[in-house]
């Protein structure tokens, strides 16, 4: 993870560099740019991810074998997978049912689903519980505090 | 404002509606609590996305109710299935659980009660009576200053809440930082980090993040783990007044202890519940109870915790930094309802500390009788399996923070939000620098370049005056400390010494 926030440091510092060689910030005092903060904490995160980085790969011998290991051993684990579907339906619910399908539908089909596939209890415990929520969710947010579902 | 324009502005605020939120408040979060994986800081942000089309101040009752019934709550499922509701109440375990298992059930829950109420008490007055000390003081306060609490803040939260490294609670504090400065810069409007996207040039909202941050990690952790839970049977014993009053010292240390460590951004209830055990245990004339079943470590451990809820208010509203997380996720609830903590708080809204200490004492009345309601009922519910629970956690996450400003871009942070605390958890990185680090960007960034501008670009100002020399030397003496320098010295000083002697 070190790696992966030196990567994002460098980024903000890009960014900050952006902003303090900005022409359309020329008029703006030095000290008032919105460049410096950005540098400073980018620079900051870059040292950190650096030290995160190093720590990690000292003692750990060779790390791409070490990180080959660990992946393989996670592949085979069943708690990844699990992880795997059930972000899985997050995903397809938030990404593929939110404003395509009618948001009543979507949501059944996504708690019916979910507790289908995680075997939660009997086929007609799931369509009531999911039943209920969503009447439940509707009336509160739809009808009660009037958002607009999708 | 005068004593008594104060009191007609609290009294306002005691309507029946009011006192009707609060009791709502209290429940959810004795329900949210006590439902291991529902933490009380993804409560707020979940009830704030609901809330947000309630009056101002109601919602804030509300939330605030929701955090006293929270933290508390979190104890019935520690003690009752020996699994802390929240992290607030893992020390509880450790002395409610084996109370349970030798069949003392209702009586630990009847203690932990006793304590929450004492510890939420304390942790009230000394908000009651620090805020506006501490307002006053604010008030005096320049950018500088500002700028270097906002950055000690995070670094102290980084520091105090990093599970194995410091390194790894600055960096989420740093972070934090970077994510609270993406979008329109308030002194020049320039974007940063926007992508060129218009949905966060006003900024990365915040409740959607903290929704995110701390919802979906809990539901593919739960879903992941699905346990059978063992839920204790609950006797019949009654415990008297002077039972409970034998463990005096304990509440009254462990209150200091809670509302000292809810005073130091965002450190919050579980580690001061652990710090006052730790304590405890180590004055204890009976240290070898400890984890047996010991009275006084569940005492001492739930004072600290909700005592600490006063303490994590003080800085908030005086200094507008998030004594904890939950805190820090109810100043984001508190600027969506137009109210904006800090020193000038005192003049938009005079009354306000003083109706958030009467919601906050009306909260804990109710949390001292719903406690033992409760107890029987959720020893049914905590038997509910993740598989049901989960997914409709899933959808109120989706729901809350679609509700806030009805964009679909809230969906899409919620998600990634989620992938970044599934990430934090597993590289064992503490929430709390991240989540103090996003609320504290803008204030650290726009007062750091204030008081530069303020000084033409010169950086004594960071050390002129008293205040900001205080903090830079905490700022400094932190890091190195953290970073082993004196350990260090301390070290060489001893060979030192010992080579001087032979």
């Amino acid at each position: 993870m070190g790696l992966g926030f030196l990567a994002v440091g460098l980024f903000v510092m890009y960014d900050g560099y952006v902003a303090w060689t900005a022409p359309a910030l020329s008029v703006v005092p030095k000290p008032s740019n919105p460049g410096i903060t950005t540098l400073f904490v980018g620079g900051s995160l870059v040292f950190l991810g650096l030290v995160i980085a190093v720590i990690g790969l000292r003692g750990s011998g060779n790390p791409l074998r070490i990180g080959k290991q660990a992946v393989s051993e996670t592949i085979r684990s069943k708690a990844f997978w699990r992880g795997c579907i059930v972000l899985a339906c997050i995903a397809i619910y938030f990404f593929g049912f939110w404003g395509r399908i009618p948001y009543v539908i979507s949501t059944f089909i996504f708690l019916a689903g979910m507790m289908f596939i995680f075997k939660a209890g009997a086929w007609w415990k799931i369509f009531i519980i999911s039943g209920v929520t969503v009447a439940i969710v509707w009336y509160v947010f739809g009808e009660l505090a009037m958002i607009p579902l999708p | 404002m005068g004593f008594e324009q104060i009191m007609i502005e609290v009294l306002k605020t005691l309507s029946f509606e009011f006192i009707l939120l609060i009791a709502a408040g209290v429940l959810i979060g004795l329900v949210i609590g006590a439902l291991p994986g529902l933490t009380t800081t993804m409560g707020i942000a979940l009830l704030t996305g609901i809330t947000f089309k309630f009056s101002g101040h109601s919602a804030i009752a509300l939330l605030l109710g929701l955090y006293v019934g929270g933290v508390s709550g979190g104890s019935l499922s520690a003690i009752l299935i020996g699994i802390p509701g929240t992290p607030a109440n893992a020390s509880s375990v450790q002395d409610g659980f084996p109370l349970a298992m030798a069949g003392k059930g209702a009586q630990a829950i009847t203690i932990s009660r006793a304590a929450s109420v004492m510890g939420t008490v304390f942790g009230i007055v000394c908000l009651a009576f620090f805020t506006p000390i501490l307002t006053e003081l604010a008030l005096k306060f320049t950018s500088a200053e500002f700028c270097l609490i906002g950055l000690f803040g995070v670094l102290i939260s980084g520091s105090l809440s990093g599970a194995d490294l410091a390194m790894k609670g600055w960096i989420g504090g740093v972070f934090g930082l970077a994510i609270g400065m993406v979008g329109s810069d308030e002194l020049t409007a320039w974007q940063r980090m926007t992508f060129g996207s218009p949905e966060v040039f006003g900024g990365i909202p915040f409740i959607p993040i903290m929704i995110g941050f701390f919802g979906i990690p809990q539901v593919v952790e739960s879903m992941i783990d699905e346990k059978e839970v063992l839920v204790a049977v609950l006797d019949k014993t009654k415990v008297k007044l002077k039972d409970i009053m034998k463990y005096w010292w304990v509440a009254i240390r462990s209150g200091l202890i809670g509302v000292g460590i809810g005073i130091i951004p965002g450190v919050g209830e579980d580690v001061a519940s652990w710090t006052s055990y730790g304590v405890a245990k180590r004055v204890s004339k009976h240290p070898e109870e400890y984890g047996k079943g010991s009275i006084e470590g569940l005492v001492a451990a739930e004072t600290a915790d909700n005592s600490c809820i006063g303490g994590a208010i003080i800085p908030l509203l005086s200094l507008g930094i998030p004594g904890s997380p939950p805190a820090a996720v109810l100043l984001g609830a508190f600027l969506i309802h137009g109210v904006r903590p800090g020193p000038m708080l005192s003049f938009e809204f005079p009354a306000f500390t003083y109706q958030a200490v009467a919601w906050l004492l009306i909260a804990t009345l109710f949390m001292r009788f719903m406690v033992m309601w409760l107890a029987r009922p959720m020893q049914k519910v905590l038997q509910i399996k993740n598989a049901i629970l989960m997914p409709i956690v899933t959808v109120l996450c989706a729901i809350g923070a679609f509700s806030l400003d009805i964009r679909y871009i809230d969906i899409v942070l919620v998600f990634l939000a989620g992938l970044l605390g599934i990430l934090f958890r597993r590289g064992k990185y503490p929430a709390a620098p991240l989540v103090l680090g996003i609320v504290l960007g803008p204030l650290v960034d726009t007062n750091f370049r204030r008081a530069l501008q303020a000084s033409n670009g010169d950086f004594s100002i960071f050390y002129r005056r008293p205040v900001s020399l205080i903090l830079l030397i905490a700022t400094v003496v932190l890091i190195l400390g953290q970073l082993g320098v004196f350990s260090a010295i301390r070290e060489k000083l001893k060979r030192k010494k010992e080579k001087a002697v032979s």
